[in-house]
């Protein structure tokens, strides 16, 4: 049996809305101790992500076994859209049930839905990146990121990020012309302005643009961004779940003329 | 003249006296006076335009009182001049001056005259054939003291005459006549050492092995099998190796054994494009001077050109042109392009096809390790290469080529290579040649209308037949199938219909109405009763010949008389049918929409009138069962519901209405009925499935139009699908069975447990990239594929097999296409989506659309979709799969492995039936051992040798993608029944 509640619904569907650009079909596991999680990899393998929500981020959190639950997330979402913003969301599965019931209750109580999901039976392998030290960490606005990624994208494929201890520099060239941006650390307190860069030493990588745009899909779910960086290291782009969890982007760094799409 | 005897003597007839003429038509006052005058001038115009050469060119001008065969015309005669030429290529610089138009001192008073020319446009051997009746493929009599034998011979036959022309007897195919003459045919294959990565170029890769085969028509043995080989190579049983230290040596050596067994026919495959041309151009490179005379004439180059052939029938073909004297080069890839639709005209895939035989095939990359091996290697692959010269003298056997192309060229009267190497009108043309003689008349020459787009150019674009509108559905009733039989050449016979009988528009006022009847498209034609055209009389003949021949087939007893046979009553058939698309070509030889028409007016007139006087007389109120009703109808057949259960009522109903309906058609008009569709499956026009019946006791065959059976460009998947439920709905009445059937295999699919090469799609690369404007799947497969792995990857002229295979969300079809081994290797995941959305749903949902109220939901979202797997790809796939790690997980449930010192493969909550899961493992693994050596053995059969390791990578065979899919698997499954500590 297994059953998690979480009080403000809205979370839920951001958190869905964060992933459902990336993957179609992806499997869900319930761990009793470690919480709700999803880890798939794109369709075309290039990114990966990887999402948690911890047991006790969750109201009311219920696992008796492990459990994988594999869902279209198109789905997933056509049934979560249907809760209100401030509706209570439960989740609710049995152990050996092929579907996945969605509570919505609204704040008074007033309305309950119940809505379930066919499960599919996704045969795929777990996949995880290790975990490694990163020479760079930046945090960032979110919304700057994703400001950052919008305009990149217009004019080119591939970002180059570059971190030196003068800031972290965007670049990209198209056909019409090349771009660059540059920002600087600040010491500003306020989460919609603080730029914080951790360097170990300066680093310098090449990514495809269309993947980091999907990753600020996320950008709802938190103000501030972690963008972490190593040589030769996919980047890790990380959204905090406020007081729940996070959602971690992996993306491969291109490598010099390798059309590894 | 080359030829054979019948006991298989080569002969070379040197006939002399025949002289390149053609016609002119002049005044009614042109005398014999005025020949003399016109023959200088027009000498004197042809040397100008040949650059004031001088000489003879013009050698006689008589006058001959014949007819046009343009336009009916109640004179009967008119005047014409003969111009006899002293060279045939002459015909045209005199042709040109005449239609430019001269003037003759006392003709019109010397006055500026344009003259029409008829049969000026006739190839000279042709018109040598049309006037001595000689045929293609024909026997042909030198009475004894008519000829005499040459001592001194100018050619490679073993018997040489000098012989006039008139003094030749032919003979008509008829009686000991009809036979083959024992023809020697020699088969032939090349192969060369490429270097890593390029197509073998003749500049640069010396040819190391030619295999030869020499069989004589009508035996089924050959003669010879032999190979030359550069460098050593083991003997091989039933050949001869003949190898050589230099590769000049062994070209000339070759062409030596050429000429001294002195074939008739030169077969092989792709030879005219490949073959032929790499050993002329590898001669010339090395310096070979005595290489290239493979002609009969001693002394004769071999000379090799590009020629653009294009024809409506054929489609465009862009080829090398070899000219070799009294050889035919009959390239069995050509003949098998023109003549059948495949999916893969690979040697390999046309042998599987027609022979049900496959061959190993051997990239050309790999080519060049074995000849650089052991002489063992050598021996592998010129046994190789000995079966790619074997298997298209099989084909040409099989296919009955030779019976089928020489009763063609009996029937229409052209020589051999005509029937390969041009289009159908010369048929058309040969033969309303010899007809127009017979009538003393003469073909007008058409001045061609500056080619190209003929509809830009004033044109008149016509109607094609009609097509009544089909009401599609699914059929539980017998259907009734009327046909017109030979619709087209019986509205040409019934109606008249001719160049000769053709009223021109102003002159319909001057006939007796009673004579001439006036086309639904508003041409007048005179009636037969009057007058009878060449063209019926012509497609009578072959009608009438056809209908004999199948007579004496169904006598016939010796299997080889029946081929000749049928192949004689099908060459008929297809003359028959190409007489009307003759008259319609408008850049044809001899145009005349007038005819073709009306032809089709007539056409479409038929039908529906048929249609409405079976819909009127099979009704209830008249008596019987139901009311029948037209459900569809195209060009020559009408398909007819008669709203009865019963099969034998309604064959009895389709027979009634077929004699009923071909009462008011005039003769030979005939609708016939043929057959039943039960059930009938009618999806559009131009679509349809049913069960085809002729009897009552049992079905004939499943008979499909325009289904994706045939379709080529689809994978094999598609086709296998919808074949399967064809015959499950029509055969075995099993709707749900089908439905079954699909859903299990959407299933599959989407479980990534169907075999690769059912999902593999091959396209032809047929230009670089930048030639094409948009992009192609195929094309950008090719490109990235270079950049991998130059030495492997597909050239231009290789077909490219490919799948689809997921990429980022919106990309591009052209960016998802993937090389099948790659894939494989890489454990790519398949785009099972694109496969579904892009291959199966279209087809499937009109089938099922008729059959299912809710197909979509049922056969594309039921349950069986629910299920999927997704490969993880291996790291060299790149991308994330670099860095990723793969983290164990239960064998049994999935869930990750927390605890690995408990136990590798399973979850604590499975660990309780891990005897169980072990089981499966380890028959899973047996299971695909077994496949795996099945497998395995299969290709070793099929290379021949059980003792050697598996070369072939051949791309057409389902088997190798299997091995390789199996392989792959095995591997997985060996990995995963480690994981239990046993």
């Amino acid at each position: 049996m297994f059953e998690a509640r979480i009080k403000q619904g809205a979370v839920l569907k951001k958190v869905l809305d964060s992933v459902k650009d990336l993957v179609t079909d992806a499997n869900f596991e319930a761990d009793p101790v470690e919480g709700f999680k999803l880890q798939a990899m794109d369709s075309s393998h290039v990114s990966l992500v990887s999402l948690k929500l911890h047991a006790d981020g969750f109201e009311h959190y219920r696992c008796d076994r492990a459990l994988t639950m594999g869902m279209n997330l198109a789905n997933m979402a056509k049934m979560l859209k249907c809760a209100g913003n401030d509706d209570a969301i439960t989740m609710k599965a049995d152990d050996a049930g092929d579907t996945v019931t969605f509570m919505f209750e609204s704040p008074d109580q007033q309305k309950i839905s119940d809505f379930e999901l066919k499960l599919m039976d996704i045969d795929s392998e777990h996949l995880g990146i290790p975990e490694t030290d990163y020479d760079v960490t930046l945090r960032m606005p979110s919304v700057e990121f994703q400001r950052i990624c919008r305009d990149l994208a217009s004019i080119g494929d591939t970002v180059g990020i570059s971190v030196t201890k003068d800031g972290v520099k965007f670049s990209t060239t198209g056909d019409i012309g090349e771009a660059n941006i540059t920002v600087r650390q600040n010491s500003e307190d306020d989460k919609d302005k603080m730029i914080a860069i951790e360097l170990g030493a300066p680093v310098s990588l090449t990514f495809a643009l269309r993947y980091l745009n999907s990753f600020t899909k996320a950008t709802p779910l938190c103000d501030q961004v972690i963008v972490r960086l190593s040589p030769n290291l996919p980047v890790v782009v990380q959204y905090a779940v406020t007081e729940v969890g996070y959602v971690s982007y992996f993306l491969a760094p291109k490598i010099e003329d390798d059309d590894a799409m | 003249m080359f030829g054979v005897t019948k006991e298989g003597h080569s002969v070379c007839a040197h006939v002399h006296g025949f002289e390149p003429y053609f016609y002119a038509s002049v005044p009614e006052n042109f005398g014999e006076a005025d020949c003399a005058a016109f023959r200088r001038r027009l000498n004197e115009e042809v040397s100008a335009a040949r650059k004031n050469a001088p000489g003879v060119h013009v050698v006689d001008v008589s006058l001959e009182r014949k007819q046009s065969l343009m336009h009916y015309s109640d004179v009967k005669d008119r005047l014409f001049a003969k111009i006899t030429m002293g060279l045939p290529n002459m015909v045209s610089a005199a042709r040109g001056i005449l239609e430019k138009g001269f003037s003759v001192p006392g003709v019109r008073d010397g006055a500026f005259t344009t003259y029409p020319t008829f049969e000026s446009n006739i190839v000279y051997a042709l018109r040598f054939m049309v006037d001595c009746a000689v045929v293609g493929g024909n026997w042909i009599e030198f009475p004894v003291n008519s000829y005499t034998v040459r001592a001194k011979k100018a050619s490679h036959c073993q018997i040489e005459v000098d012989i006039m022309y008139d003094k030749l007897i032919s003979h008509p195919a008829e009686g000991e006549y009809s036979k083959l003459a024992p023809f020697r045919i020699l088969s032939v294959d090349i192969e060369c050492a490429g270097r890593k990565g390029h197509f073998p170029d003749a500049q640069l890769d010396p040819v190391i092995q030619i295999a030869t085969l020499v069989t004589e028509q009508g035996s089924d043995k050959p003669i010879i099998r032999a190979v030359w080989t550069l460098d050593t190579c083991a003997p091989i049983v039933g050949a001869d190796v003949l190898s050589f230290k230099d590769e000049r040596e062994l070209l000339r050596n070759w062409g030596n054994f050429l000429r001294g067994c002195d074939p008739d026919l030169l077969i092989g495959y792709n030879i005219v494009n490949f073959d032929f041309p790499y050993l002329l151009e590898r001669a010339e490179k090395l310096g070979v001077a005595d290489f290239p005379y493979w002609g009969r004439l001693i002394g004769t180059k071999v000379r090799m050109r590009d020629t653009v052939f294009s024809s409506k029938a054929y489609g465009t073909h862009e080829s090398k042109e070899i000219s070799c004297e009294g050889r035919v080069q009959f390239d069995m890839l050509r003949a098998i392009q023109r003549d059948y639709k495949l999916s893969s005209y690979s040697l390999n895939a046309v042998s599987a096809h027609f022979l049900g035989e496959q061959k190993e095939d051997v990239h050309y990359s790999a080519i060049s390790e074995l000849q650089n091996g052991t002489p063992e290697t050598r021996r592998r692959l010129a046994v190789y290469c000995l079966k790619d010269a074997y298997l298209p003298q099989r084909l040409l056997d099989k296919l009955m080529y030779m019976y089928n192309y020489i009763e063609m060229a009996r029937v229409t009267g052209v020589p051999l290579n005509y029937l390969l190497t041009r289009g159908q009108s010369i048929k058309v043309m040969s033969q309303l040649l010899r007809k127009a003689r017979q009538r003393n008349m003469l073909i007008p020459h058409h001045v061609k209308q500056g080619g190209g787009n003929v509809q830009a150019e004033g044109g008149v674009a016509y109607e094609g037949a009609t097509v009544l509108d089909a009401k599609a559905g699914y059929y539980e009733m017998p259907i009734a199938t009327l046909d017109f039989a030979s619709l087209y050449p019986s509205i040409m016979m019934a109606h008249n219909l001719c160049y000769s009988t053709l009223v021109p528009k102003d002159k319909v006022g001057k006939l007796n109405p009673d004579d001439y009847g006036t086309s639904p498209s508003g041409d007048t034609f005179v009636k037969a009763s009057k007058v009878k055209g060449i063209l019926p009389e012509i497609l009578e003949e072959l009608l009438g010949a056809r209908k004999r021949a199948k007579a004496d087939l169904k006598k016939a007893t010796d299997p080889l008389q029946k081929a000749v046979l049928d192949g004689r009553q099908l060459a008929l058939k297809v003359s028959a049918n190409s007489v009307y698309g003759f008259t319609g070509a408008m850049v044809g030889q001899l145009p005349c929409l007038e005819i073709s028409s009306s032809t089709t007016a007539y056409g479409r007139t038929m039908i529906d009138h048929t249609k409405k006087m079976v819909e009127e007389k099979y009704r209830t109120v008249n008596g019987y069962t139901g009311n029948a009703e037209v459900i569809y109808g195209d060009t020559d057949s009408v398909m007819i519901k008669f709203n009865t259960p019963d099969l034998a009522e309604s064959m009895k109903l389709g027979e009634e209405a077929a004699v009923y309906v071909s009462e008011t058609f005039l003769k030979p008009i005939k609708l016939e009925f043929e057959k039943v569709y039960w059930p009938y499956l009618l999806i559009s026009k131009k679509r349809y499935a049913g069960l085809l019946w002729t009897n009552t006791e049992n079905y004939d065959k499943m008979d499909t139009k325009g289904i994706e059976t045939v379709r080529r460009d689809n994978c094999l998947l598609v086709r296998q699908v919808i074949e399967t439920v064809l015959e499950k709905i029509l055969k075995q009445r099993d709707v749900q069975g089908a439905v079954k059937y699909v859903q299990s295999t959407i299933a599959d699919l989407l479980m990534n447990r169907l075999d690769f090469s059912q999902l593999v799609i091959t396209k032809g690369f047929t230009k670089e990239a930048d030639s094409y404007g948009v992009k192609m799947a195929h094309i950008e497969l090719a490109q990235r594929m270079r950049q991998r792995d130059p030495a492997t990857a597909p050239v231009v002229g290789d077909r490219i097999a490919y799948v689809i295979i997921k990429a980022a969300k919106n990309a591009k079809a052209y960016e998802k296409s993937e090389d099948p081994i790659f894939a494989l290797d890489n454990n790519l995941p398949i785009d099972t989506k694109h496969y579904l959305d892009h291959y199966l749903t279209k087809p499937l949902l009109r089938i099922f659309e008729p059959i299912l109220h809710n197909a979509q939901s049922v056969l594309l979202h039921g349950e069986h979709t629910r299920r999927i797997a997704q490969p993880t790809p291996t790291a060299k796939a790149g991308g994330i799969m670099q860095f990723a790690k793969i983290r164990l997980s239960c064998i049994g449930c999935r869930a990750p492995i927390s605890d690995e010192k408990m136990s590798k493969s399973l979850c604590k909550n499975c660990l309780n039936d891990e005897s169980q899961h072990l089981r499966k493992a380890l028959a899973s693994v047996n299971n695909l051992e077994g496949d795996f050596n099945r497998l395995w053995t299969q290709c070793q059969r099929c290379q021949g040798s059980l003792h050697q390791d598996v070369l072939c990578t051949s791309r057409d065979c389902p088997i190798f993608y299997r091995r390789k899919k199996v392989q792959k698997d095995l591997t997985e499954a060996t990995a995963q029944l480690r994981r239990f500590d046993w």
